[in-house]
């Protein structure tokens, strides 16, 4: 089977219809958020009417000079005037055209920053699972390069619908008491034009949104063709990989034809017709002229050109309004992944009844808890046990077994789904969110440190901290020494154009940041394997440290950690397996004791089962 | 956790430093249309035929109020409505082939590229992908494709109808009046060395924008990577703040580019409205001289033959950042398909299969 394979199928089951509903419901959406600029909206409308006033002035003074100023009779007095009636008109036209693209640009500006601070906090409330299955990458792509598309659209689209509507009323306005007839015949291809453009758009949009999504998915392989380029190179697969991806990119070429074929047909139609236009009043001018030469043929033939000038300005806001389309459609489908993010479900949520509530002892008690990531599959079945204020428990089992669900549901980074999870007695639900977490500490897996100093980094989670607390922490954890051997000490910045940290290093100053809130409760992902024996030593004693009259729970890889622990928690497949001291799980001659056997009686590596894994 | 590609900006790097000049990328480019050299022919040939049927209008409607209309010699109409609807017709025919010819050459010499691009990432060394780099070797098949696509199928017929228009309308103007003509034409080089000088001004501005945007970028990527500690200690009030702080900053980094580069458009416009005013005062009097030296049709025809090379005069000038982000485009694509290969390997087919 082809790599190429998914997604071709996928660019293949690619339907050109539907979307225009969809469309509109985003389009209403994003009205939305013009609601709460009304002053903005409201100039807008104000400087489009203007605008287009002052757009359809020029023609009409010129016709006036030729009827009033050349004559029959001759009137060059007048000539001055309405000069500087056309040099005033175009003065206030570029200065309106220019406020209006400046509020304009203002307004999506604003609306985008809108879109965007709303994206920013549901990201927020996003659960662990869902930034395991969504890269960091795309999400900030959607932020910055999806809002950009849905940018190009806000700067201009009202300013450019209300302008093609305000210039045909206005020139309507203008030509309608001059000649009926005339109006009706120049303004007659008008409704084929209205017609053909939104043709254009429903043929055309469902094509463009496909060549979108293709586009989109190609890209995706293409990154996983570079990310993958290894296991690609080792499995020959090289060829099926480009013969894969040029089968897709056909069909996104031969999808740009097609559209293209669309647009070139309906795109230029709209300016024939109306010079087609022009041509049915020449005629009909033609027809109805008076005596040659006459005041009443001059006035005639000035009224003439004016019918005709306007209707080749009305060409631009029509082609204008086509490409505000187009720009609709590109914005349409970044808003779209933009939407589909705000609307992705929120993990955990405060309880109605939540409030501040201090933890005094750090007593835990989980009760038949069943947690699991999709309905009907639980990845903890029916876990029941309990710690004492001060115990340190190490939890063991196999990848897959459930060890890190179970310790992230004590912060409540996920809800359980039965039973309950109790501190000093109190359901952990009654507690409100941030208070719960703040009293937590938590070292995870993942020893992420933010750009900024090493103190900014243990202060993280109590800005306020004084220095003394600071270095308490990080005594603690065993990196004081460290810290203070750097030139800048504390304030030495730390990421890219920061110092250089080794992973125990990181591991340390993670828990440094975990202890400075001196916590009642503790967890621990102590998943960080394969170091050396000197930095597994450091870590070792910074644990051991830091969990000294905390009440912990630690995923334990180490024999050392295991040690230290009062209580040890076996769990296989989702379920307790073993609860009990390192005597008692011995004596039972059960799960433990065997791995006990294999793994770290025989073996120096005190590694227990396969390290890593969640 | 997952890497940062995908998020690399095009724009960041574009402020490098091109070093293949222009006339090579072209050429080279050109090579690529020659599996649809026919469509490139017929394409260009329509663009510019397109464009000077376009400019027959205003004439004929010259020809219309002075031979037919005002002596009253409705006889005219049965030679002059034919040629009109032809040339219609015409204008119609030309854009439509133009419009499909060259999205044929667009699509068709992007995907060749792209292709190239592919087979050759198949078989460079394994150090081309190093960690970092993928976002920016992501990018060319992807981002820099598409603007080279878009300039394709926007700019380059643009530029083909621009300069077109602008010296059809040249030519017809100084072949109905030759004074009036120079008169008009007179505020031209006010107006290109404006639209130059400011357009200059506002491309500063917006690059600008761009350094508070990579620093948004940066912030938004930073705060994702560490959400989870976030989340842990319950710090999303305070990253929120500051992520709005640097948000702020780069709206009214942009809001201040808006401003500077909607500016220079009154400017321009004025300058065509004088040149409007100069054809009026001089059409007006040469008409009411005695014998007239101009007619009534001419002199409408020249204020619209005067909107018709302004209009594209300016395009093109903000056609030039079009170009050049495509140039660099072309630059980096052609850098991916020219990258040495240094294991060169026996193809597949050839390969011994280990036992």
């Amino acid at each position: 089977m082809s790599i190429a394979k998914p997604l071709l199928d996928y660019a293949k089951s690619l339907k050109p219809q539907k979307g225009f509903t969809q469309s509109f419901s985003a389009f209403k959406r994003l009205l939305q958020y013009h609601r709460r600029y009304p002053w903005h909206v409201a100039a807008i409308v104000v400087l489009a009417v203007l605008r287009s006033i002052l757009f359809s002035l020029e023609p009409l003074y010129t016709s006036y000079i030729i009827i009033y100023v050349i004559g029959p009779p001759t009137n060059t007095s007048l000539l001055m005037g309405y000069l500087l009636v056309i040099l005033l008109a175009g003065i206030g036209y570029a200065i309106t055209n220019f406020l209006l693209t400046y509020v304009h640009g203002v307004m999506s500006q604003y609306i985008v920053r809108d879109i965007r601070s709303e994206y920013y906090r549901s990201l927020q409330t996003k659960s662990f699972s869902f930034y395991d299955s969504v890269g960091v990458g795309d999400l900030t792509s959607r932020a910055t390069v999806d809002l950009q598309l849905v940018d190009m659209f806000l700067r201009t689209w009202l300013g450019t619908v209300l302008n093609a509507v305000f210039t045909t009323i206005i020139i309507i306005a203008i030509i309608l008491p001059i000649s009926p007839t005339m109006t009706l015949i120049s303004m007659a291809t008008m409704p084929l034009i209205f017609y053909f453009t939104t043709h254009l758009w429903i043929d055309t949009m469902p094509l463009f949104r496909n060549m979108q999504l293709i586009m989109g998915r190609l890209t995706s392989y293409i990154q996983q063709n570079i990310v993958g380029m290894k296991t690609i190179r080792i499995f020959r697969r090289e060829k099926d990989v480009v013969d894969g991806f040029k089968k897709v990119e056909d069909i996104y070429v031969n999808t740009a034809i097609t559209a293209g074929k669309i647009q070139s047909m309906y795109m230029p139609l709209g300016p024939a017709l109306l010079t087609l236009g022009a041509a049915l009043v020449y005629v009909y001018a033609g027809i109805t002229l008076g005596v040659p030469y006459s005041a009443l043929a001059v006035e005639q033939i000035g009224y003439l050109i004016l019918f005709v000038r306007y209707m080749m300005r009305l060409t631009f806001p029509i082609r204008d309004v086509s490409q505000t389309l187009g720009t609709w459609i590109a914005a349409y489908a970044g808003l779209q992944r933009v939407q589909e993010i705000i609307d992705a479900p929120r993990s955990v949520e405060d309880m109605p009844n939540a409030r501040d509530i201090k933890i005094e002892k750090g007593k835990l008690e989980l009760e038949n808890v069943t947690f699991g990531y999709v309905k009907d599959r639980p990845v903890l079945k029916n876990v029941t046990f309990a710690v004492q204020p001060g115990e340190k428990i190490a939890i063991l089992g196999a990848t897959g077994s459930g060890k890190s669900s179970l310790i992230y549901l004590i912060p409540r980074f996920y809800d359980i789904q039965a039973g309950s999870i109790k501190i000093d007695g109190i359901d952990i639900r009654e507690f409100k969110l941030a208070s719960l977490r703040r009293q937590i500490g938590v070292v995870l897996q993942d020893v992420f440190l933010f750009s900024g100093t090493l103190r900014e980094n243990i202060a993280f989670g109590k800005p306020d901290a004084s220095m003394d607390e600071i270095v308490q922490a990080a005594k603690s954890a065993r990196i004081h020494d460290f810290i203070e051997s750097l030139p800048s000490g504390y304030d030495t910045p730390v990421g890219e154009r920061g110092v250089t940290l080794s992973g125990g290093q990181k591991q340390r100053i993670t828990i440094a940041r975990a202890l400075v809130t001196n916590p009642k409760i503790l967890i621990m992902d102590d998943s960080l394997s394969f170091v050396d024996a000197k930095t597994e030593q450091e870590i070792q004693s910074a644990i051991e440290e830091a969990t000294k009259k905390r009440t912990t729970l630690i995923i334990a890889q180490r024999f050392s950690t295991i040690k230290t622990a009062e209580k040890l928690l076996v769990l296989e497949n989702g379920s307790v397996a073993e609860f009990g001291t390192h005597e008692e799980l011995m004596a039972r001659d059960g799960v433990y004791k065997k791995v006990y056997e294999t793994q770290f009686v025989q073996k120096a590596s005190p590694i227990l089962w396969e390290g890593g894994g969640s | 956790m997952s890497g940062s590609y995908g998020t690399f900006s095009t724009k960041e790097e574009e402020r490098r430093k091109r070093v293949v000049p222009d006339r090579v990328l072209i050429r080279r480019v050109y090579r690529y249309a020659q599996t649809n050299k026919r469509n490139l022919r017929i394409g260009v040939t329509a663009t510019i035929a397109g464009a000077f049927t376009g400019l027959a209008s205003p004439y004929m409607h010259a020809v219309a109020i002075d031979s037919i209309i005002t002596p009253k010699n409705l006889a005219g109409f049965i030679w002059w409505i034919p040629l009109f609807a032809a040339v219609i017709l015409g204008n119609y025919l030309f854009q439509y082939i133009q419009t499909y010819q060259m999205r044929i050459v667009g699509e068709k010499l992007v995907a060749k590229m792209r292709d190239d691009m592919m087979e050759k990432l198949q078989v460079v060394s394994l150090r081309y992908f190093s960690e970092g780099e993928a976002g920016r070797i992501i990018s060319r098949p992807t981002n820099d494709a598409n603007t080279v696509r878009i300039f394709i199928r926007v700019g380059l017929t643009s530029i083909l109808v621009d300069i077109s228009s602008i010296l059809g309308s040249f030519a017809i103007m100084f072949y109905l009046d030759i004074r009036l003509s120079l008169l008009a034409i007179s505020v031209l080089p006010v107006a290109i060395v404006l639209v130059w000088y400011l357009g200059k001004y506002s491309r500063a501005a917006y690059r600008r924008t761009l350094i508070t945007t990579s620093g948004l970028t940066a912030r938004l990527q930073e705060d994702l990577a560490g959400i989870k500690v976030i989340q842990a200690y319950a710090h999303e009030k305070e990253t929120e703040k500051k992520f709005l702080k640097s948000q702020d900053e780069n709206v009214k980094a942009t809001i201040r580019a808006i401003f500077i580069s909607s500016s220079y458009m009154p400017f321009v416009m004025a300058l065509r409205l004088i040149g409007t005013m100069i054809i009026l005062f001089f059409g007006v009097n040469a008409l009411l001289t005695v014998p007239p030296t101009i007619t009534l049709g001419i002199l409408v025809a020249f204020i619209e033959y005067q909107f018709s090379y302004f209009m594209p005069l300016i395009d093109l000038v903000t056609m030039y950042d079009q170009y050049q982000s495509a140039m660099s485009a072309i630059e980096r694509m052609f850098d991916v398909i020219d990258t040495k290969v240094e294991v060169a390997d026996a193809p597949p087919e050839r390969s011994i299969a280990l036992q």
